[in-house]
């Protein structure tokens, strides 16, 4: 897995999801998308079925700072890295 | 402190249509909403009933993603009606938003069909997976409040909430209650209902206590058949109605167009069975219904009956209604155009008679060929008049024993 097909991921369930088409990487969804927390439930819940892996409800908690999209990028990064799941750049 | 409370938006999603034009052509021209029972892989098959007032034309919404995500099929329904009501209302976002509008809107359970996909999980589970299948909104969009605050959410409503889930009389507390928080000057306005989607749970209830009709499978048309000797039960039905209920001196200032008067409301409780209608609890209901709205009852010219076409629940309330009312209203069983709609009836057969006022008409007990003759003390009506109607009621009673009147006045 690389941080493209990550990001591609994340574009595509934002589409299917939530849908917002072409979304802006830096913006604060909060403001920009109405994106709240029910919705981040629901990513979180992408982000395991793309990684086909348990996130620990320690590394749930750890998302609760996250506005943008290149943050949520970063977060699944972190958790594919730790899991041997991440191709080397 | 007692304030005058005005009708300023009403709108309703019915088997027999969805809006005042449809509704209104077939309450003149005596057209069903009653259809076959859908079949579905749960309970249909086994189910004795076969027919439903159902919602068989298309509703079209335009709701954002931001606002479905917590919406299962009965909040649609509620969240539509109330933005017709609150459409036709013509109140700004300013009011609306302000905190001076609360909502008392209902269902009976929530949304049965969200609730069957998380049994369907919770039954189905084999690992720890199966947790992951629960959506995180679930909740949000089956519990029995997912009416009212889809549309608090939906409107930016910050006034108070009610959310009576008392069955049949669902949303004439809705309307009742919303009354009396405008009345005592809690709120300046209330919107206020119930809605009911498409479900075989409550029709496989009423089914096993034998209260539901089924000798007309094959002509669905023909029943639920009110005050009629040959009634054998109630038609289970879905839909929803909401009512925009607002101070009158308020809606006078803004040059609202007042469509009718809540000049009363009373609710009260058998106190003893859950199930069976009680003569001396609803003949109390309904005089304290004439109390509250300091008119004689040879003042009331329509009855909208609740009439579900149970064998004795008709007896009673024609005997109920003979006792406090006399031979002199026009009584009408509206259920047999749209079957029960559970907690929209209320709201639904407050609005159909807003309708007749407006229109100077009273629309027949559908399938009232032979009146049963221990239901003969009242006055039916057994085709469409032409007749003013100032004032009506509207009656509704529930399991759990709890009965509710609405007393509504035509506007002058």
């Amino acid at each position: 897995m690389t941080r493209q097909e990550i990001e591609n991921e994340v574009i595509n369930v934002f589409q299917r999801e939530f849908e917002i088409e072409n979304p802006d990487m830096d913006a604060d969804l909060r403001e920009t998308y109405e994106f709240d927390s029910i919705d981040a439930i629901e990513l979180l819940l992408a982000i395991e079925t793309f990684l086909e892996t348990e996130i620990t409800q320690e590394e749930k908690k750890q998302a609760i700072n996250i506005r943008t999209i290149n943050q949520i990028c970063d977060y699944i990064e972190n958790i594919a890295r730790k899991r041997n799941l991440l191709t080397p750049a | 402190m007692e304030r005058r409370v005005v009708i300023t938006g009403m709108s309703a999603i019915t088997p027999i249509g969805h809006g005042r034009d449809p509704i209104v052509h077939s309450l003149q021209d005596g057209v069903s909403g009653i259809k076959p029972l859908r079949a579905e892989e749960f309970l249909s098959p086994y189910i004795h009933s076969k027919v439903y007032g159902t919602v068989d034309y298309p509703v079209e919404y335009d709701f954002k993603r931001n606002h479905r995500k917590t919406m299962g099929p009965v909040a649609y329904y509620a969240c539509q009606v109330a933005k017709e009501a609150l459409e036709q209302s013509g109140l700004t976002e300013e009011f609306i938003t302000s905190g001076r509008l609360g909502v008392a809107f209902g269902s009976i359970h929530g949304s049965p069909t969200v609730q069957r996909n998380i049994y369907r999980i919770f039954f189905g589970a084999t690992d720890k997976k199966a947790v992951r299948e629960i959506g995180a909104v679930d909740y949000l969009k089956s519990m029995v409040h997912t009416t009212a605050v889809n549309i608090t959410k939906m409107f930016g409503i910050t006034g108070r909430v009610i959310s009576s889930g008392t069955a049949c009389t669902t949303s004439s507390q809705s309307i009742g209650y919303g009354y009396e928080s405008v009345k005592f000057g809690m709120q300046d306005a209330m919107l206020c209902g119930g809605a009911d989607e498409y479900d075989t749970t409550t029709v496989a209830v009423f089914d096993n206590l034998l209260a539901c009709s089924t000798a007309f499978n094959e002509t669905p048309q023909k029943t639920p058949r009110p005050f009629d000797k040959e009634r054998d039960g109630l038609v289970v039905g879905e839909g929803a109605g909401a009512v925009l209920l607002e101070e009158y001196e308020f809606a006078r200032k803004r040059g609202a167009n007042i469509l009718g008067e809540v000049i009363g409301f009373a609710c009260n409780n058998n106190g003893g069975d859950m199930i069976l209608p009680n003569l001396t609890g609803i003949t109390n209901t309904l005089k304290l219904g004439v109390e509250t709205a300091r008119i004689n009852p040879d003042e009331v010219d329509m009855i909208s009956a609740h009439a579900t076409a149970t064998k004795m629940g008709d007896i009673i309330e024609a005997q109920a209604i003979h006792a406090v009312f006399g031979d002199h209203p026009y009584v009408i069983g509206l259920k047999s155009y749209t079957g029960h709609t559970m907690a929209a009836c209320g709201a639904i057969e407050t609005i159909m008679t807003l309708y007749m006022m407006q229109d100077g008409f009273i629309a027949p007990t559908l399938n009232l060929e032979e009146i049963d003759e221990r239901c003969t003390m009242i006055r039916h009506v057994q085709k469409v008049m032409q007749h003013p109607v100032k004032t009506a009621t509207i009656q509704n009673f529930a399991f759990g024993g709890v009965n509710t009147i609405l007393m509504i006045k035509k506007f002058s």
